[in-house]
């Protein structure tokens, strides 16, 4: 119990020392995931509206397939986008493992079939009269569509939070795709397991306590939008 | 009297069930019907076709001597100038004066003479205190109220009524009975549901009865 109170202890310490390590490991952390939730928020978010309001005949297909997205383990989507990126692969002469750039492509692919998802469930439980309304004041589809958004954008916004809190809690996307560079790739979570198998477990906890408290706003700001 | 609406052997199908099947139908310009059925009749199905939000499944309409092909961008510019009002209408979030200057800001129109506008409209169904309320705190004859505003505001060619004097206090009834019924002499064609037989006569207008998705009788 002394072990876990000392290591608790040291944790703040470094927490309020702002440590570079831990700093930059925040940084990088925070930098790529908001990345990546903006490109998978500039797909999902149509994805989902797409889906969620034409009629096409794999519809049922496309659902299943995003809910089944959803689910695909972290160290998959790494191993499918090392495959593409790797020196051997067909866009190794990018020259982008190894970097935020290769992290922000994985964080993508993992966010955006939440985003999808929750934008999907918001358009389902949206008022089924709020398009026929706008169509028949003289809206566009276009406009019609931005309207129905504007009404739902507390479950799209839940959406994009979503999204982001998949994408900061995850290893394995850091870890295959960012290689764990510190101070250039090392995020919270890849910074955390290496150093807690180093004997750093203060260190780990210190990380482990910023993410919590990152997760927890996150959630916390998921649960006000829901409420709404 | 002008032709508007020329409705010939239009159907709508929701799979075995048929909402309408209608042989032919004409409405002319600047009148208001009622049109009557019982629940299930395809009163608001019908409505929906005519506002061009619902294609039919077979069929051909007619407005103002034009056919209504309904891939084409005909039925957008079709669209909007005919307005259908729901019976339980829908309002977005923000207030009273975003709601009824909404077709207005869809059609480009800003300023302050569309401001102007909308005081008017409101001032006609006697909102004109509640412009900067938060349309989502209104009562439901308020609501349809506001949502009269949100037409009006409009001058379509053609207003659609689905049951508007449902389910509020009589004096609202009576103040949007009166508006409707000022509607023709402006230009405006209305068609109006209700289940209220003798409502066409007190309004002076033609009726349509639908029987099963039938026209069963109509006085044009």
């Amino acid at each position: 119990m002394d072990f876990l109170v000392s290591s608790f202890a040291a944790a703040l310490r470094l927490i309020g020392s702002l440590s570079p390590d831990v700093v930059d490991a925040v940084r990088t952390s925070l930098s790529v995931s908001a990345g990546a939730t903006l490109f998978a928020a500039l797909f999902g978010i149509p994805v989902g509206l797409a889906v969620g309001l034409s009629d096409f005949r794999l519809k049922g297909f496309a659902v299943t397939a995003l809910n089944t997205l959803m689910a695909v383990p972290t160290v998959v989507v790494g191993l499918l986008v090392y495959g593409f990126l790797s020196r051997q692969g067909p866009l190794g002469a990018l020259g982008l493992l190894f970097s935020p750039t290769a992290i922000v492509i994985g964080g993508t692919l993992l966010a955006s079939p939440i985003v999808a998802n929750y934008t999907l469930a918001s358009v389902r439980g949206a008022d089924a009269r709020i398009l026929p309304t706008a169509l028949t004041l003289g809206a566009g589809p276009f406009r019609a569509v931005t309207t129905l958004v504007g009404e739902i954008r507390f479950g799209v916004f839940a959406a994009v939070i979503a999204g982001f809190g998949r994408v900061v809690a995850e290893v394995g996307v850091a870890m295959m795709l960012g290689g764990n560079i510190r101070g250039y790739t090392r995020t919270m979570t890849t910074a955390i397991a290496l150093e807690t198998s180093k004997g750093e477990f203060s260190f780990g906890m210190a990380l482990g306590i910023v993410l919590m408290t990152v997760a927890l706003i996150v959630n916390l700001f998921l649960s006000l939008l829901q409420r709404r | 009297m002008t032709e508007l609406y020329r409705l010939r052997s239009v159907t709508k199908r929701y799979g075995a069930n048929v909402a309408v099947d209608i042989g032919e139908l004409t409405i002319a310009a600047g009148r208001l019907y009622t049109l009557t059925g019982a629940n299930g009749a395809g009163k608001s199905t019908l409505l929906g076709i005519l506002a061009f939000l619902l294609p039919p499944t077979t069929g051909e309409i007619f407005y103002a001597g034009e056919r209504i092909d309904w891939k084409s961008a005909i039925v957008g510019r079709r669209r909007r100038q005919v307005t259908l009002l729901h019976q339980s209408p829908y309002l977005f979030g923000g207030t009273v004066f975003r709601n009824v200057g909404y077709g207005l800001s869809a059609r480009g129109s800003a300023g302050e003479s569309a401001d102007r506008a909308v005081d008017r409209a409101l001032a006609a169904v006697g909102l004109d205190r509640f412009r900067d309320r938060d349309a989502r705190e209104l009562s439901g004859g308020e609501a349809q109220r506001v949502a009269m505003a949100r037409a009006l505001v409009l001058k379509p060619e053609v207003l659609l009524l689905d049951e508007p004097l449902a389910n509020i206090d009589r004096e609202t009834a009576g103040l949007l009975e009166t508006v409707i019924a000022s509607l023709p002499a402006q230009g405006t064609t209305v068609v109006m549901t209700t289940h209220e037989p003798d409502r066409s006569s007190r309004l002076n207008g033609g009726s349509i009865v639908l029987e099963g998705g039938k026209v069963a009788h109509a006085d044009l």
